[in-house]
């Protein structure tokens, strides 16, 4: 027992002593460390941004609105309701009379403007409006609502086919550029932080040749540069995820008033944050200990 | 007929006469082609002090990395205290180096730790969690006369009291084995003096002492056993011999 905290005493103190001696090595570290850290978390969250805006986007977009014709008796509307409602592919559907529809689109001044001067009469239809389970079912229906006899014929439904499928695209390509950033960023921060270490270790290689000369372990050798590079981690993990962070609270304050407004999203940030830390952690533990290796060889 | 008990030899044991170094047919080959060590055969009994001796490039160097296995040897097998170094698995390692003392020419030392701690770090190397270690480093800075620098930097001394402060790190954790490489290539010819003087004395203690050198009037001075060792091969083993054979000149 007492060998081991006279150990771990060792090596604690040493990893301390050699990164305030090595100080500007050190930092260089931390700093690129941070850096990439930094990219990787910035990609997550932006990635994480743009999908949340496109997955609420495709929610809206999953509803198609099936205008009635006026000239539709309570009975059909109805049965054709359930038998929508029957329908596998549809989710919900809800039925909207005129005075609902004007009521809704009076929201617009404009609108509301304009239904003044017609003085009672309401030219806007009633519809159906029904959620979708799948984007792609959306045609089909579609189809099928215009074959329908008690369905408005001058405007039957209302839904854009256009956007969804360039939505559908747009998150493909964000995520598969997303992971191939991640990717290249972490090979890069291996190699970045294994010669940045080896160069810390490079200048205290006569330290280890006379621990290994007098009979040192390769454990004992390597765990003080192994607690020096999870200090070092744990450092670029603490000021990048700052950044991030903060960075992320800007961004979502800044898109808030935008047409697309990214919430924030508290368990995914402090997931990433824990992932930034345990990932600076394994990436200074790791490079430490592919940097020391070549010196063990004594 | 019986003999009587007080004619009978004393009981020596057998370990007494196994040799605390050995090699036997030893070559040793880089891997750039180079042969080092050719054929040695050779045996160190404990308590010996020997001189190695040759030019440079000889294979001194390579038979004091061979015995720490800082090298492997190509073919052969050499025991060290019982132990067959040759076949030693790599884990095995750090415990057959704590068999050994060993110093080099350019000492080795932490330019940023005093002389205490220096001397001290063998010990927290090896026998992490050691009691009395300052006792113990004050100890063996006081065997190689240096009790009074405990706190001076590498840099604040002399070259002959650097190889002092290596000489001490080396004794702290009481090795069996001394092995010094060149330890007076840098040092004035009365500095060298010193540190013989500091080796003899160790050996003195019990301590099997091994000095690949190249220090002709240290070798000649002492008269202790001389290995001399010529393009990698051992040419002469005297037990109180010279730097050079008899007659033999130098340029």
């Amino acid at each position: 027992m007492r060998r081991v905290i006279a150990s771990l005493w060792f090596a604690t103190h040493n990893a301390g002593q050699n990164f305030r001696r090595n100080l500007g090595v050190s930092l260089a570290g931390v700093f690129t460390m941070g850096l990439i850290l930094f990219l990787v978390g910035g990609a997550l969250l932006f990635t994480h941004s743009v999908d949340t805006v496109l997955e609420h986007q495709q929610v809206n977009a999953s509803k198609i609105k099936i205008y009635l014709s006026d000239s539709a008796s309570l009975a059909a509307i109805t049965n054709f309701e359930g038998r929508l409602k029957r329908d596998a592919r549809v989710t919900s559907v809800v039925f909207e009379n005129k005075d609902a529809a004007a009521k809704e689109a009076s929201a617009d001044p404009n609108i509301a403007n304009a239904l003044k001067a017609l003085q009672g009469d309401n030219p806007l239809p009633a519809s159906l409006n029904l959620g979708v389970k799948r984007l792609t079912d959306l045609a089909a229906i579609n189809e099928m609502a215009k074959k329908t006899p008690i369905v408005d014929k001058a405007t039957s439904t209302d839904y854009n086919p256009d956007v969804i499928g360039k939505l559908r695209t747009l998150i493909n390509i964000i995520e598969v550029v997303g992971g191939v950033i991640a990717l290249i960023l972490l090979i890069v921060s291996v190699v970045i932080i294994m010669n940045t270490i080896r160069t810390a270790v490079y200048a205290r290689r006569t330290e280890i040749e006379i621990m290994k000369l007098v009979g040192a372990t390769d454990w004992f050798v390597r765990w003080p540069f192994i607690l020096e590079g999870v200090l070092g981690g744990l450092l670029a993990a603490v000021f990048s995820g700052a950044i991030v962070a903060g960075g992320y609270e800007l961004f979502v304050s800044y898109t808030h008033s935008s047409l697309f407004g990214v919430p924030f999203d508290t368990p995914y940030t402090l997931t990433l944050l824990l992932i930034l830390g345990g990932g600076g952690v394994v990436v200074g533990a790791f490079g430490s200990y592919l940097g020391v290796r070549r010196f063990l060889t004594v | 007929m019986s003999v009587a008990v007080a004619e009978r030899p004393a009981v020596v044991p057998l370990t007494a006469f196994r040799p605390v170094i050995s090699f036997h047919g030893v070559n040793k080959v880089y891997p750039n082609g180079t042969t080092a060590l050719r054929e040695v055969d050779l045996a160190i009994n404990q308590g010996d002090f020997c001189f190695l001796v040759g030019a440079s490039g000889a294979g001194k160097s390579t038979l004091v990395r061979l015995l720490i296995r800082e090298e492997l040897a190509s073919t052969g097998r050499i025991f060290v205290d019982g132990q067959e170094v040759t076949r030693m698995p790599r884990r095995k390692l750090p415990q057959l180096r704590r068999k050994f003392g060993i110093v080099f020419q350019d000492y080795k030392l932490l330019p940023r730790s005093t002389v205490a701690q220096n001397v001290a770090f063998a010990l927290q190397v090896t026998r992490p969690g050691q009691r009395h270690l300052r006792e113990k480093v004050e100890e063996s800075l006081w065997i190689v006369g240096l009790e009074d620098k405990l706190d001076k930097f590498p840099d604040e001394l002399s070259g002959g009291e650097q190889q002092r402060v290596a000489i001490a790190r080396a004794l702290v954790h009481r090795p069996r084995i001394f092995l010094a490489d060149e330890p007076t290539g840098n040092l004035d010819p009365d500095t060298s003096w010193g540190i013989v003087q500091l080796l003899l004395q160790i050996n003195h203690r019990g301590t099997t002492v091994l000095m690949a050198t190249h220090n002709r009037e240290v070798v000649d001075l002492v008269r202790r056993r001389v290995i001399a060792i010529e393009d990698g091969r051992i040419i002469r083993d005297e037990a109180q011999g010279s730097y050079l054979r008899e007659g033999e000149a130098t340029i």
